[in-house]
């Protein structure tokens, strides 16, 4: 079954279109990655599943049911993580969970069960009595995804959960977001970074410019760019290198320097490794390592739009 | 319903557990009795000047006039039948006892004794006297009745009804005008507090749209009719516990009565709360951001209040200030609340209570307009 099926969908701002006639389906039991760099438009989808904008054309169905006629039943059944965090500062981490669940419609010793249930997941019980203003950024992140699910929805979807926290947090939330799903929801998992999404996700979609441009398992995406491979040439210093007769290199298609790492994309079937060395022999740059890189959805992301994910 | 009950109930709750807000939505209000206390000078109940004209002059005439001494807060002169009108025409006295020749002799006789009380105050300020006196002279006549007629007896009586341990109790004199425009200054300060925590309690819905959990709540089965709903409730339920705790303690504790059944006041206000309500929704309909709405908040309400005369009393000021604050609902409120204590009905009042009644009914339809059109989610980014 479909838990979010979306056809069509447009969304304008004035003459600027942030999503463009976009179509996916997230089946049930999945965790479904949305991946794409800032502006992509992924925050403005969600908040069309979520109700909160209104559609310029399009449908959502939530559950096989078409959100415009069924909203509470899509509301019901959603729990959305905010990409800005959405918690009251001046209640209690109990009190905020408590707060969001009853807007569900839960009360008395129900309500009291999950409330502690959600925050003994995100592991923050024995800072139920604490002001989330005394909390870590990874620790608000927390409590912003346990008001998402004390109303145990069938549909998670998380707004780029993981920006700005630490990495024990990070590897926290990521944790949850597996249990969640082994518990039988079905997750929508949005970042721009790429790592997360590979390691978690069952399925990806790549977003630029409001439009899918890519969509499948990671074994998929990273079949579409078989024809490339990546080569990084770590060098002791990148001060004489002429980036553009590098790129005259035959079957050179892009390169990128980080630090002291050049990463060049180039055509699998053209043998140019030979070339590439003799480039930096000739220059005298002394070369440290040369490794070749499997592919990963950085360079899907790479090869799909010619940019970096994090541009 | 649910959902809005929800919302009331957890902002009721965050707004008790917090002393600063319960100082600012309950005790602030109390202040402005303070103020009126300050502004009328003397804390206690008003004194009363009396001027006595003894034209009898005998014993008991003598301790009539001592007796009428020694009541609460009142001052007693002793003036010439000549000056007495003078004096209270310009104020000096508020009012004259004349005691009749043949006062003692008609209280000996068992008769009604002549008194006269002059007053340009109206009754509110004699019937406390008289009541008084007749309740002395009516002691004097069971003296009398029991001496039956003998004078050496009567007076004996009388120095041991003297010397009894006799104490008037101590009703303290209100002087209702006084009393009435203490009220009105209580209850204008307590229409800005009211305005103000409205715009307060308001202005937490564009905090919300800040802080983005408006959003947050907005995914959950709330739409934004049930969540202005619900800023409604919480809105009136404060400025209801406002009035009823302001008008207890102004008429139980300080003393001061408002000349105005409490409930009739109480019910009143209710029109003024709405008007509040309504007010500060169409100023967060219209302002981007809770820092614009304070500012609006205070660029409408505190000049309004100080036209309307919330502070002084309307007469004082220009006449063409007073033709703009009859455009004002704090002037037809106080207005309203006047007339009653001049003593007419609410029912004779409907136009004022329409009228306050249509204030808020345009804010209100302003607001749901603007609202409407406000749709738009702001920056979503
Ligand atoms: N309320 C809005 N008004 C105008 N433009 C907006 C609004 N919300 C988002 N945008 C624009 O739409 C694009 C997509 O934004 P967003 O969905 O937040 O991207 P993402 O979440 O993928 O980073 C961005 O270019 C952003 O500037
Ligand atoms: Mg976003």
């Amino acid at each position: 079954m479909n838990v979010l099926e979306i056809k069509n969908l447009t969304k304008k701002f004035g003459d600027f279109i942030a999503v463009d006639n976009m179509s996916l389906a997230v089946q049930e039991g999945e965790i479904f990655g949305f991946l794409g760099s800032n502006g992509a438009g992924k925050s403005t989808t969600i908040n069309m599943i979520a109700g909160l904008l209104q559609t310029n054309g399009g449908e959502i169905k939530i559950l096989d049911k078409n959100i415009a006629s069924h909203s509470k039943l899509a509301k019901m059944n959603i729990g959305i993580v905010p990409q800005d965090l959405a918690i009251y500062e001046d209640m209690t981490a109990y009190e905020n969970v408590r707060f969001f669940a009853g807007l569900y419609g839960l009360r008395g010793a129900e309500l009291k069960e999950r409330v502690e249930e959600a925050l003994v997941f995100v592991g923050l019980l024995d800072k139920q009595k604490s002001l989330p203003k005394d909390f870590s950024g990874g620790m608000k992140r927390r409590l912003n995804i346990a008001c998402a699910i004390a109303h145990r929805p069938k549909l998670i979807i998380m707004d780029e959960p993981t920006v700005g926290i630490d990495p024990q947090s990070r590897n926290y939330i990521l944790t949850s977001v597996r249990k969640l799903n082994e518990m039988g929801c079905t997750v929508i998992y949005t970042s721009h970074y790429m790592e997360e999404v590979e390691e978690i996700c069952s399925r990806i979609a790549i977003m630029d410019h409001g439009k899918v441009i890519a969509e499948g398992t990671k074994e998929q995406l990273k079949a579409i760019i078989t024809d490339t491979r990546d080569i990084w040439v770590e060098v002791k210093n990148t001060e004489n290198l002429e980036e553009a007769a590098l790129k005259e290199i035959k079957g050179v298609n892009s390169i990128s320097i980080e630090e002291n790492v050049i990463k060049i994309n180039s055509q699998s079937e053209v043998n140019n490794l030979n070339h590439i060395i003799q480039f930096f022999i000739s220059r005298l740059i002394e070369i440290r390592s040369l490794q070749e890189q499997a592919p990963n959805l950085e360079t899907v992301f790479l090869t799909l739009t010619g940019r970096n994910l994090r541009d | 319903m649910k959902e809005v009950l929800w919302l009331v109930a957890n902002s009721l709750r965050s707004i008790f557990t917090n002393k600063r807000r319960i100082f600012s939505y309950v005790l602030v209000p109390l202040l402005g009795i303070f103020i009126a206390f300050m502004a009328y000078g003397d804390t206690g109940p008003a004194k009363l000047h009396a001027g006595i004209v003894d034209l009898d002059k005998s014993t008991l005439s003598k301790n009539t006039t001592s007796f009428i001494a020694g009541l609460d807060n009142i001052k007693v002169s002793n003036v010439s039948q000549t000056t007495v009108k003078n004096k209270i025409s310009s104020g000096t006295l508020d009012c004259a006892i004349i005691l009749e020749p043949g006062f003692s002799k008609a209280i000996m006789n068992g008769e009604k004794p002549e008194i006269e009380i002059v007053s340009i105050k109206g009754a509110q300020v004699t019937a406390f006297i008289k009541a008084y006196l007749n309740n002395y002279i009516g002691n004097l006549h069971s003296l009398s009745t029991a001496a039956n007629g003998d004078t050496a007896v009567f007076n004996t009586l009388y120095q041991n009804y003297k010397n009894a341990e006799f104490k008037v109790s101590a009703h303290s004199l209100k002087d209702t005008s006084k009393n009435n425009d203490m009220t009105i200054q209580t209850i204008g300060f307590l229409l800005m507090i009211m305005l103000n925590s409205a715009g307060g309690l308001s202005e937490l819905i564009l905090k919300e749209k800040e802080n983005r959990t408006y959003f947050r709540l907005m995914s959950a089965p709330i739409d934004g009719k049930k969540y202005v709903l619900s800023n409604i409730i919480v809105n009136m339920v404060i400025m209801t516990i406002q009035v009823v705790v302001t008008l207890t303690a102004m008429t139980q504790v300080f003393g001061i009565s408002a000349g105005i059944p409490f409930w009739e006041m109480t019910g009143v206000m209710m029109f003024f709360a709405l008007v509040s309500v309504g007010l500060s929704l169409v100023i967060t309909a219209f302002a981007t951001s809770s820092t614009s709405a304070s500012a609006l908040q205070n660029l409408i309400m505190t000049p309004t209040c100080l036209l309307a005369g919330c502070f002084w009393p309307v007469e004082i000021m220009p006449k063409t200030a007073q033709k703009i604050a009859d455009f004002l609902p704090q002037r037809w409120l106080l207005d309203t609340l006047t007339e009653l204590q001049k003593g007419h009905t609410l029912g004779s009042l409907s136009l004022n209570l329409a009228t306050l009644f249509a204030f808020a009914l345009v804010f209100f339809m302003i607001a749901i307009y603007k609202f409407g059109r406000n749709n738009n989610v702001r920056s979503f980014i």
